[in-house]
């Protein structure tokens, strides 16, 4: 059996909030394969965010292990994760986070720009063209609508065609009909070029069509993974 | 409803220290330039005013260049011998001394002085002894400078006008000389009985006349000096009583404070500007509370009152800041301005300033916070909901209200300026610095967005030039004016230096001869070995034009060149090698009949005269009337003589005059012919004129850096400017570093991005203030100081680099909490489950 493409174990991470400490993850160990749809659910205030973020590295655990394609994510500086952040692992938010002064499809090309990719520009439209924005691709994001901007976001997280994608309520700030089309749209995308794909949400309908779904309350997994 | 909260308004100052603090430090640096040269400038006027009797030595002052007439000794002699009066005579002029029995000669500035002298106020000796007791027929007391540079000591003997006198003693303080800004040469004082013996005063020699006169009754002063005024000859002789009388210290310190002050200004409208920023970034902060006090029905007169107080507040402190730190700017002006004032003077806050500055600090405050203050009212409640919301109609009110606070602005200007006309025109020329700054980085910021640039990192700066409430116009603008200003100063002194320093033309006279007699011009040119050029001199006043009268007293308190001096006339008939004509068909016309004149250029700053005008000149007493037939221009700012006014030999050939001469001497024989013609002819003078012109451009530097000191006080307004900018789009640059980074962006990469941006704002505002700069040197050079104008692009390039570096600084320094915090912080806070 070939190793997991993510392997976490024993995480926990505390914040001081006043004189205590809250513990938001609490001895979390989960794997992920290449290619696996996961699902994070689990209600408000769980700590689903939080488990993203170690997960990808965007946040250091206070103990437990985080192993990318065999290296180990905790003890990476941040320089050392900068490029694996641009070539390994993409992101989508609930918020989006678009750069605002780049144009959608300049938002597109950045992490492609970043990794010196000659064919950025290409990738950047391909992309676009698939997600049905390639004509907003030069309005800015103050310009597009949520579903628009969201497209483009998950453009922008697959234009380095990263090993998995990590998705925080993709959904969550949509309506009914422009969720379905970006749930629709990532899933094409991700089953497509075999991206491992870990999304965090509410949703019991985007659940039912993950390949696994773990639950976490106050910051443990309360179903075996 | 209460109108103000006072809870409210104290919850406003915690967590906003950075907009809060830059905002009072623009108060503060506006107050700063003002206060501080006011407080000064009082200072030194109160002093100079106080010490008036010493300054001038004396209660009534009569002066002539010539010795006085015979109507004004008689009066001065009936006041004296009824006891009214105690007189004492004083004459000044330059001449040569040389050391007894060696080498060496020295251009002094001789005083000598009658018994009496001074009758307030003292000349300090370095042995402390009583000056009018060492002071003795037969003894000289000289400056420092005169033993230093011929190698002497009290109680040698130098030779003045060929005659041994002691070297009796030192003076270090002069009651009537408090200050040296530029003197051809040092003092020696002899006693007025030397005068006959030394034969020093010739006819037409360029000697300063002083009757000095103590009133025995203070109340009688007034009309002493009424009485004397009837007796003097109206264009000859001056009669000033000690408060009446403009000392030179005075009229220099009035002209250059008036100068300071107009920078003061200029750092006060740039110091607006950030005020105005820093408030604006401030209350941007504040948008979502107004937002929720606006939905929970506070009227929008409340809103803004409860902000008014908190600009009030902070206007007081950086007033108070501002006052306290011109106190120790004051402490400061003493080195910088030392040998330029009186000595004596200490740092002081008039209760008149520091009320005058609350008045300024509150008028400056209120002006410039009052646009800010005002959109207060355009904030909708609907922004508790959206990020960008769209803003109320702005109505006729803030239109209104804008259009006054700028007029209330300009009317600041005028009454700090005094001087309708003059401000006038500051006002237009900052108004037009500050648009044409506006324009070009405009232009550059459009350039900028359509720039195709390949580099990633430089094109992210790019873009963030256009972050949303990024004050990049502002900056650049700030920057720019402040910019031009300093570089303009810098490269209009280096002008003068390269023309008259550093270029000293290799053909040009280095050797000026003053008061040759006539009888004395062929055993001068073989003493002096050197071909010299020679010029006849005639004092005179110019009495009339056009049959119109001159008022010299009117004339002399204009504050350029005016009618009220003496002038030095010549006479010849042909143009000199760098002169040539700008009106009228040769230098005389034959077709006048009677005395004609041909005039420099520079006369038609005085009065716009025209060929045909009829001019009067009062030669020696004797009126001469003259036909101007022609104008003329120097062709190049060498250092030749050059004259006013130039008559046909056979009006004046025969007026009493001296002759001016002007040689070439090869260099290291300058100190060897100045001692010849010194040993030769005591009544000459000579002028090193190279030395004189380096002395000069000491003088030149020592003020432009102490302009330049008070221009930086704009950059600083600048560079708050920038950080405030920087600050202002925290949360902007935060987001867009965590986009980087999220992305695979690495620090540098992130750190880059920002210092590009801080290096464009710089790079721009350097090239604009470069250009502006160079475009305003290159008019005054040529235009008015008939220059030639000089780039110094290397100089130039390194202040724009040096801004450069500045800018990158405050950027990156600003934008460091960002690149501080982890991206998973922020995600946590933003998005957060």
């Amino acid at each position: 059996m070939p190793p997991a493409l993510l392997e976490a174990r024993g995480l926990v991470r505390t914040y001081p909030v006043g004189e205590r400490l809250l513990t938001v993850i609490d001895g979390v160990s989960l794997d992920v394969d290449r290619g696996e749809f996961l699902v994070i659910a689990g209600p408000s205030g769980s700590g689903k965010t939080t488990l993203i973020t170690l997960l990808s590295g965007l946040d250091r655990p206070n103990a437990g292990t985080v192993r990318l394609e065999g290296r180990e994510l905790t003890t990476l500086s941040e320089e050392q994760l900068a490029p694996l952040r641009n070539t390994t692992i993409g992101f989508v938010f609930q918020s989006y986070h678009l750069i605002p002064s780049l144009s959608a499809l300049e938002n597109v090309m950045f992490p492609a720009e970043l990794r010196g990719d000659a064919r950025a520009r290409e990738k950047a439209e391909a992309l676009l063209a698939k997600a049905g924005v390639d004509g907003r691709a030069a309005n800015f994001p103050h310009q597009l609508s949520g579903g628009e901007q969201q497209r483009v976001a998950i453009c922008r997280a697959l234009v380095n065609e990263p090993a998995v994608v990590f998705a925080d309520e993709p959904t969550g700030n949509l309506d009914t009909v422009s969720g379905h089309s970006v749930l629709n749209l990532m899933l094409d995308l991700q089953r497509e070029r075999g991206t491992a794909l870990v999304m965090v949400t509410h949703s019991a309908e985007i659940a039912a069509r993950a390949d696994r779904v773990i639950t976490l309350v106050d910051g443990r997994i309360s179903a075996p993974p | 409803m209460r109108l103000l909260h006072p809870g409210f308004i104290r919850r406003q100052f915690s967590g906003a220290g950075s907009q809060t603090g830059i905002f009072l430090l623009c108060v503060a640096l506006s107050m700063l330039a003002l206060v501080s040269l006011r407080g000064f400038g009082r200072s030194v006027n109160a002093r100079l005013l106080q010490d008036a009797r010493g300054l001038h030595a004396a209660d009534v002052i009569l002066h002539a260049h010539r010795d006085f007439s015979p109507g004004l000794t008689g009066a001065v002699d009936a006041l004296s011998r009824r006891g009214e009066v105690s007189a004492a005579r004083t004459w000044e002029f330059y001449s040569m001394v040389t050391p007894e029995g060696r080498e060496g000669s020295l251009l002094t500035n001789v005083k000598a002085v009658e018994p009496g002298y001074p009758w307030y106020g003292e000349v300090a000796l370095a042995s402390g002894r009583p000056f009018g007791r060492i002071l003795q027929p037969g003894t000289a007391i000289v400056e420092e400078t005169v033993l230093g540079r011929l190698g002497l000591r009290v109680g040698d003997r130098l030779l003045l006008g060929g005659r041994p006198l002691l070297i009796a003693d030192v003076a270090v303080r002069e009651a009537d000389r408090p200050v040296t800004f530029f003197s051809l040469g040092p003092r020696v004082f002899i006693a007025a009985s030397e005068l006959g013996r030394l034969d020093l005063i010739g006819q037409g020699s360029r000697v300063d006349y002083r009757l000095l006169l103590k009133v025995r009754d203070p109340a009688a002063i007034g009309r002493v000096a009424a009485g004397l005024g009837a007796a003097a000859l109206p264009d000859a002789e001056r009669v000033q009583t000690y408060l009446t009388a403009s000392s030179g210290p005075k009229r220099f310190l009035d002209n250059f404070l008036f100068f300071l002050s107009l920078i003061g200004t200029f750092t006060l409208l740039l110091s607006g500007i950030g005020i105005q920023s820093a408030l604006t970034a401030f209350l941007r902060e504040k948008r979502d509370t107004v937002a929720v006090m606006k939905a929970l029905g506070a009227p929008g007169g409340f809103v803004m009152a409860q902000y008014l107080a908190v600009a009030a507040i902070l206007g007081a402190l950086g007033t108070l800041l501002g006052i306290a730190g011109s106190y120790l700017l004051q402490v400061l002006f003493f080195p910088l301005f030392s040998g330029l004032i009186p000595g004596g003077l200490r740092p002081q806050l008039a209760a008149a300033t520091v009320f005058e500055g609350f008045a300024l600090g509150a008028i400056v405050t209120g002006l410039f916070a009052f646009l800010p203050l005002w959109r207060l009212r355009e904030i909708s409640p609907v922004a508790i909901f959206r990020r960008d919301p769209a803003r109320l109609p702005r109505q006729l009110p803030f239109w209104l209200g804008g259009g006054l606070a700028a007029a209330l602005i300009g009317a600041l200007v005028l009454w700090q300026v005094r001087d309708l006309k003059l401000g006038l025109w500051l006002l237009g020329g900052l108004v037009g610095l500050i648009a044409l700054a506006a324009l070009g980085a405009e232009g550059l910021l459009r350039l900028a967005r359509r720039l195709p640039v390949r580099a990633l990192p430089l094109r992210q700066a790019l873009r963030g030039l256009f972050r949303p409430g990024n004050a990049t116009r502002p900056v650049i603008v700030t920057l720019t004016a402040a910019l031009t200003v300093i570089l303009a100063i810098g490269l209009l002194e280096r002008t003068l230096d390269a023309q008259f320093v550093q270029s000293y033309p290799p053909d040009a006279p280095n050797l000026f001869f003053l008061d040759l007699q006539p009888a004395q011009l062929g055993e001068f040119a073989k003493t002096l070995g050197t071909p010299a050029e020679f010029y006849p001199v005639v004092v005179a006043q110019v009495a009339a034009i056009n049959g119109a009268a001159i008022e010299r007293e009117r004339e002399r308190r204009k504050p350029r060149d005016n009618f009220g001096r003496d002038f030095y006339l010549t006479y010849r008939e042909a143009l000199l090698a760098d002169e040539e004509l700008t009106r009228g068909p040769a230098l005389f016309d034959s077709g006048i009949a009677g005395a004609q004149v041909s005039i420099l250029e520079e006369v038609l700053e005085m009065a716009p005269l025209k060929i045909g005008d009829r001019m009067t000149f009062r030669v020696q007493g004797v009126s001469v009337d003259a036909v101007v037939s022609s104008i003329r221009r120097r062709t190049d700012a060498s250092p030749r003589p050059f004259f006013y006014f130039v008559f046909p030999t056979a009006v004046l050939g025969k007026a009493p005059q001296t002759v001016f001469a002007a040689a070439r001497v090869p260099k290291g024989e300058t100190l060897p012919a100045q001692n010849r013609v010194a040993a030769a002819f005591p009544n000459v003078s000579v002028v090193d004129v190279g030395a004189a012109a380096a002395q000069a451009a000491t003088l030149v530097a020592r003020l432009s850096g102490i302009i330049r000191f008070f221009t930086l006080l704009g950059i600083v307004a600048g560079l708050l400017i920038t950080a405030s900018s920087v600050l202002a789009t925290r949360r902007a640059r935060l987001l867009e570093a965590v986009h980087y980074r999220i992305l695979g962006a690495s620090s540098r990469f992130v750190l880059l991005v920002f210092a590009l941006e801080g290096a464009l704002v710089g790079l721009a505002s350097g090239v604009l203030a470069l250009v502006f700069a160079q475009a305003i040197t290159w008019g005054i050079a040529t235009w008015r100081l008939n220059l030639r104008w000089h780039p110094f692009l290397s100089s130039s390039l390194a202040v724009v680099a040096l801004t450069t570096l500045i800018t990158i600084g405050v950027g990156l320094a600003a934008s460091l909490p960002v690149l501080r915090r982890r991206p998973a912080d922020f995600l946590r806070t933003s998005d957060g489950s």
